[in-house]
């Protein structure tokens, strides 16, 4: 069943990623209709959660779905944006009985013919040290790379939202994994 | 109808959709989604957003339906238009496949299979703005005020406009809710409409609908899929507006009581309609053909001088048409309730084919008597979009 799918998916699906190739950079689909240029794996959904009116403006998360349509698994090994210094993946975890969050080793896994979901509370993509503040309405590249070679260039939309303040402040600082 | 396939037809949001995305596999060519047989009796189905054209204006009215007017804040250019309509493209999307709006802070109010459908439009002043000036399509200009017309503020214009329409009034809300959100950072809410429709007949089968008069209401308009639908609804002119349409909303209070006070025959020849069906007067069918000469055994005309269907006829218009849909709507005051319409048109090119036909209305229509128009506003629907590009990217991008 699962391959049936696959296979009418990507039978639909590839000549549609192939025919967006040529758009240029500046009138490029949202975020969600993002082509890649393989069968590699498709993002939706993707969104930044604002920093206006936040306690701490200098960090942020992208939140996203990923979808892996090939057959074998893939992750997201890093991603860059030119408004922050640093970008992370992170995790969420329970250390010592709270919830805390911590970059990711290795990655995120978007397992093969199947998902996976970005959100707040969840696995994210941090951006830290942000040049600038994030207003709702504003627009942020972002870039992917997967472990398969392929990479996504994104233009993420800026949202508001109102996230669990303690998320974005772990104590001590985020740093990579001891 | 065209309807590329989304992906998320086959990949459900959290994979154990798959079976039921399966199943609509095979249904996609038809734009519209139905689901299988074995699923329970309602009629659950998706509508792709994708299209030549924004995809609910040609598809039946929506059960529940809103609308919401925005004004654009200022210091909104057109590069900030193109960002909130690369948002709302992506919430349209998300939304009308089951999926949150992302950032949504009520996830789980989104459902699939509930027809939900969104289209937007520019109002007149969008085409004021830096860089658009010449971009305006044919035709649209706020509507002059009619004799008849009492138009109150509060229902008039509008900058942007969001029609959305579902099966389910929360689906609805749920909707407009994330997209007027999505919008703060550019335009403010100026007027909402709240409306429904039924489409549907006790055996389950397409009907036109009636308004709260009891009319059957838009017998007269052209099918869609018809070359008489595509040249009375689709621009051709080149550029950005080609596959685009117009669409002029009057909010319509209709007094009941007084129509309330009519015999049926009086109600009929008003209209030139048959009530029970919405034949015309001179037929037993609802889309026979008008037959605008006959007489009765005194030498009256059947359909009367003032006849609404007369008057609107596109033969007595110099062949203009219009292609319209309505909503009814109530608004409850504490005891006090107001009933009418939200008359939605749709043409090419507003002051070339609508205005004439209002014109002609307002200075002879029977049903004037029992209805006043208290809202109006006009808007560019923009062509649609496809799942590499998005709202208004060719006026915007």
């Amino acid at each position: 069943m699962k391959t049936k799918l696959l296979m009418a998916f990507i039978a639909v699906a590839l000549p549609l990623l192939v025919s967006s190739c040529g758009s240029g950079e500046k009138t490029a689909g949202p975020a969600v209709q993002d082509a890649a240029k393989t069968t590699g794996v498709l993002v939706e959904d993707a969104w930044v959660r604002a920093t206006a009116g936040a306690k701490d403006t200098s960090m942020t998360a992208a939140f996203m779905s990923l979808t892996n349509p090939g057959s074998a698994d893939v992750k997201l090994t890093s991603a860059t944006s030119p408004v922050a210094g640093i970008v992370q993946l992170h995790e969420m975890a329970m250390k010592d009985g709270k919830m805390v969050m911590q970059e990711k080793a290795g990655g995120i896994t978007v397992p093969a013919g199947s998902h996976a979901h970005l959100a707040p509370s969840g696995d994210h993509v941090m951006l830290m040290g942000l040049k600038q503040a994030l207003r709702p309405g504003d627009e942020v590249p972002l870039t992917l790379k997967f472990s398969d070679g392929s990479s996504h260039d994104l233009t993420v939309p800026v949202k508001a939202f109102t996230e669990e303040e303690e998320h974005y402040h772990p104590t001590p600082t985020p740093t990579s994994t001891p | 109808m065209t309807g590329r396939p989304s992906r998320r037809q086959f990949f459900g949001y959290a994979g154990a959709a798959a079976a039921g995305a399966a199943v609509t596999g095979g249904a996609v060519a038809s734009g519209v989604v139905g689901l299988s047989q074995d699923t329970p009796s309602t009629a659950a189905r998706e509508i792709s957003p994708y299209g030549v054209h924004q995809p609910a204006v040609a598809a039946a009215s929506p059960k529940h339906a809103e609308l919401v007017a925005l004004n654009l804040l200022g210091g909104v250019d057109k590069a900030a238009l193109g960002r909130l309509m690369r948002l709302w493209t992506t919430d349209i999307v998300a939304l009308t496949s089951g999926r949150p709006a992302p950032g949504d802070t009520a996830p789980e109010l989104a459902l699939g299979n509930v027809s939900l459908t969104v289209t937007a439009g520019f109002g007149p002043r969008v085409f004021a703005l830096p860089r658009l000036t010449a971009k305006r399509p044919r035709g649209l200009d706020e509507l002059p005020v009619m004799s008849h017309d009492r138009l109150q503020t509060a229902w008039n214009g509008g900058d942007l406009m969001l029609l959305v329409g579902a099966d389910d009034p929360v689906s609805v809300v749920h909707a407009v809710r994330r997209l007027v959100a999505d919008a703060a950072p550019f335009a403010r809410p100026v007027w909402r409409q709240t409306g429904f429709w039924n489409g549907t007949g006790s055996d389950g089968t397409p009907v036109t609908g009636r308004n709260l008069f009891g009319q059957v209401d838009g017998s007269g308009n052209p099918a869609p899929g018809t070359p008489e639908f595509e040249q009375t609804v689709w621009s051709d002119e080149p550029g950005w507006f080609a596959g685009g349409t117009t669409l002029v909303v009057r909010r319509i209070k209709l007094n009941l009581d007084t129509w309330d006070e009519l015999t049926r025959s009086e109600q009929e020849r008003a209209v030139g309609r048959k009530l029970s069906t919405g034949a015309p007067l001179t037929g037993t069918a609802e889309h026979d053909e008008l037959d605008l000469e006959k007489r009765d055994a005194d030498g009256r005309l059947v359909i009367a001088e003032n006849a609404h269907a007369r008057l609107s006829h596109h033969s007595t218009n110099d062949g203009r048409r219009i292609f319209r849909k309505g909503l009814n709507y109530v608004h409850d005051t504490g005891a006090a309730r107001e009933s009418g319409l939200i008359f939605l048109s749709y043409q090419a090119d507003i002051a070339g084919q609508f205005l004439p036909l209002l014109a002609r209305l307002d200075a002879a229509d029977a049903l004037n008597e029992w209805t006043t128009t208290i809202g109006s506003a006009v808007f560019a629907i923009p062509p649609g979009f496809q799942p590499n590009s998005w709202l208004g990217q060719e006026l915007l991008g």
